[in-house]
């Protein structure tokens, strides 16, 4: 299974990359990506498709997928 | 007392007079600063009706106990007056020198009265109040007006000043400091024009009085250096403000072409990452150490201080996607001292008004070169369309007609801020219910409704996150007065500020007692609205009408054919009146004003208008 990932602000340092496409063998989690790109650690909000999931929501195939620090507005 | 210098310097540009007047403890426990003590001066001092721009208007320069203080973000000061763009109170704050030195020079305020004869300079040293020629600098903008201010008196005084856009009374012009800040959206700027007070320039030497100096000093410094570490672990100032920009472009928030649109293809030519590779320099207000202020060079060569913002409303919103352009449009409103954010939307609305034939005009979204002609006509009000552009989108609309309304960008005249809320309720009553007109300063949930709710939910959780949000960020942060950056970007206790709060005060205050000066503050703002427009209705909290509109929403992307709803919406507000004690119009009822000690105020109010 391939999904596009954008990282959003300052994580896309953390993770070395602002969009990429990552793929799974099987299924996977919105939270096994989140370890996969290596921000699992950080305060996020996911998307999927501008709507947000939880880190247990499966994702599914073509899935554009935003990872985002938790913004405020300034 | 302690915290405050417990002095207001009065100053009569009429007469040439000044006085500094001694307030009360219970003055000071009451509306502790900033935002709450100008919001009780207006109230008792002027009366309703008066003109914005006439003698009888009162500019507030007004600081809090912790302003000035070494500690994280307390170099902000809070300016205010009735506001030529809304009719009602104003204000806004910037970081500037001003808020160590006005405080060094003995004054917790300034109040500016009346009119000058002639362009004027204030220079105010401790208890030595001067009234200066201006006119050298009449006519010049901020940058040029800054730098004869240093030339004269050196860099480390506390400066306001204004540029064209406050000379002319542009309705949207800001206040300027340290050449890359800017306050006062509500036309603060041009009430200082309308003065002829170009700039005010103020040094002092005293000591700040603390109930725990040492203490004070110990916590400040060590607080300084942390927030600084926090900010360089988690990368936020790289891309400061900016990096929402990009997010919201993912989620159909972004403004693009007057919000018509809510995202768009070109935006990351002008997010947070092209931003920073621009990156020449940055800046940032005193006492700060997550420095937010991004400069890049523009179009033409000069140095232009970005946030998101200023992109998004001279950028996007204008469907101009070239960074060094968006700059450019920057460095205009910067100079002229102009609000980017009323000024993008104006341009915008112009643009939006001519394509759907309100009104003819020879501007197009994208054209950059003719926005910035259109920002210099707008600041010298030049020709019949400057002057429409510096009255900004609702008297535009209201010019306009042919339904130009539904599609002007502002709530009670004061023009949205860069989110685009087609579907997203909780923001939009955000806006709708923002004390001063639809600024983002006060509540922000937009993270909060994607995560923690559904986006298309009504529900009474919305408004309690608004509500929770004005009481910290548009009451206490405002009041006390300090920049809401480090708790709300960086996750910075906000159990720090009351302890700041009761170092410097001797008191022993909690963040509910910031909760209940907050709701006061709400009140009294709301005062201020009853009194000028004594026929209120809810109709006044209702976010731009085109965000309802079946015909406007968007035909593909994640909120496609999705738009708000007017009952619906209707009862958000309902749920925001009632866990706040409104009535139906949106006002306090008088059992509220009562419980939060305003019953006075409730009087004079109601001389002017029916309480429930």
């Amino acid at each position: 299974m391939k999904v596009t990932v954008k990282v959003i602000g300052p994580l896309a340092y953390a993770a070395g990359f602002s969009e990429k496409d990552v793929a799974f063998p099987g299924t996977a989690t919105a939270g096994e990506l989140l370890a996969r790109v290596n921000i699992a650690s950080r305060p996020t909000i996911v998307t999927r498709n501008g709507k947000a999931v939880s880190p247990l929501d499966a994702l599914a195939e073509g899935d554009r997928i935003v990872i985002s620090p938790i913004y405020s507005g300034g | 007392m302690y915290g405050w210098t417990g002095r207001i310097l009065r100053v009569d540009l009429t007469t040439r007079t000044h006085r500094a007047e001694p307030f009360s403890e219970e003055f000071a426990k009451t509306w502790v600063g900033g935002r709450g003590f100008a919001v009780k001066i207006l109230f008792d001092e002027l009366k309703p009706g008066i003109d914005p721009l006439g003698p009888e208007n009162k500019l507030i320069v007004a600081l809090g106990p912790i302003s000035g203080i070494p500690a994280p973000t307390t170099g902000k000061a809070v300016v205010a007056a009735k506001s030529p763009l809304t009719g009602f109170y104003g204000d806004g704050n910037l970081g500037t020198r001003v808020t160590e030195q006005l405080r060094k020079a003995g004054y917790d305020a300034l109040i500016v009265e009346g009119r000058a004869e002639r362009p004027t300079l204030l220079y105010i040293e401790d208890d030595t109040v001067e009234f200066l020629p201006a006119d050298e600098v009449w006519g010049q903008g901020t940058f040029a007006t800054n730098d004869w201010i240093y030339a004269k008196y050196g860099k480390g005084v506390g400066v306001l000043n204004i540029g064209q856009g406050g000379e002319n009374g542009v309705r949207y012009a800001t206040i300027r400091s340290m050449e890359g800040r800017s306050g006062g959206r509500p036309g603060m700027g041009a009430v200082m024009g309308s003065k002829l007070l170009k700039a005010i320039v103020v040094k002092g030497t005293r000591p700040i009085p603390q109930a725990n100096a040492a203490g004070m000093k110990a916590v400040g410094t060590a607080d300084l250096k942390m927030v600084h570490q926090i900010d360089k672990d988690t990368g936020w100032s790289r891309q400061s403000t900016n990096g929402v920009l990009a997010w919201c472009n993912e989620v159909a928030g972004l403004p693009v072409q007057n919000f018509r649109k809510t995202s768009h293809t070109e935006a990351w030519k002008i997010d947070g990452q092209r931003l920073d590779e621009a990156r020449v320099a940055t800046y940032g207000c005193p006492t700060c150490t997550m420095r937010c202020g991004i400069a890049i060079h523009d179009k033409e060569g000069h140095e232009s201080e970005l946030d998101y913002e200023n992109i998004g409303l001279l950028g996007a919103n204008l469907n101009i996607f070239e960074l060094d352009q968006v700059g450019s449009l920057n460095y205009l409103c910067d100079d002229y001292g102009l609000d980017t954010m009323s000024a993008g939307c104006t341009l915008s609305f112009y643009a939006d008004a001519i394509a759907h034939g309100a009104t003819t005009g020879d501007f197009t979204f994208g054209d950059a070169e003719r926005a910035k002609e259109l920002l210099g006509l707008a600041a010298r009000r030049e020709g019949p369309v400057g002057n429409l552009l510096a009255d900004g989108t609702l008297r535009m609309a209201r010019a306009f007609g042919h339904g130009a309304e539904q599609y002007a960008m502002q709530v009670k005249g004061l023009e949205v801020a860069a989110y685009n809320c087609k579907f997203i309720p909780g923001m939009a009553l955000a806006f709708g219910v923002a004390a001063i007109g639809a600024h983002h300063r006060e509540a922000w949930i937009i993270t909060f409704e994607l995560k923690n709710t559904t986006r298309d939910s009504y529900g009474p959780e919305k408004a309690a996150k608004v509500i929770e949000l004005q009481r910290i960020r548009g009451g206490m942060f405002e009041s006390i007065v300090s920049c809401r950056f480090p708790w709300i970007e960086l996750g910075w206790s906000l159990d720090n500020y009351p302890k700041y709060f009761n170092l410097v005060t001797g008191l022993d205050w909690t963040l509910d007692d910031m909760w209940r000066l907050a709701d006061r503050v709400y009140a009294m703002i709301k005062l201020h609205y009853l009194r000028e427009f004594p026929n209120v209705t809810r109709q006044d909290d209702y976010p731009p009408a085109v965000w309802f509109d079946p015909e406007n929403a968007d035909t593909e992307g994640p909120i496609a054919h999705m738009h708000l709803e007017a009952d619906k919406y209707d009862q958000l507000l309902q749920h925001y009146y009632d866990q706040r004690g409104y009535d139906r119009r949106g006002i306090p009822t008088r059992k509220l004003l009562e419980t939060l000690g305003l019953s006075r105020e409730a009087d004079e109010a109601a001389r002017y208008a029916t309480l429930t």
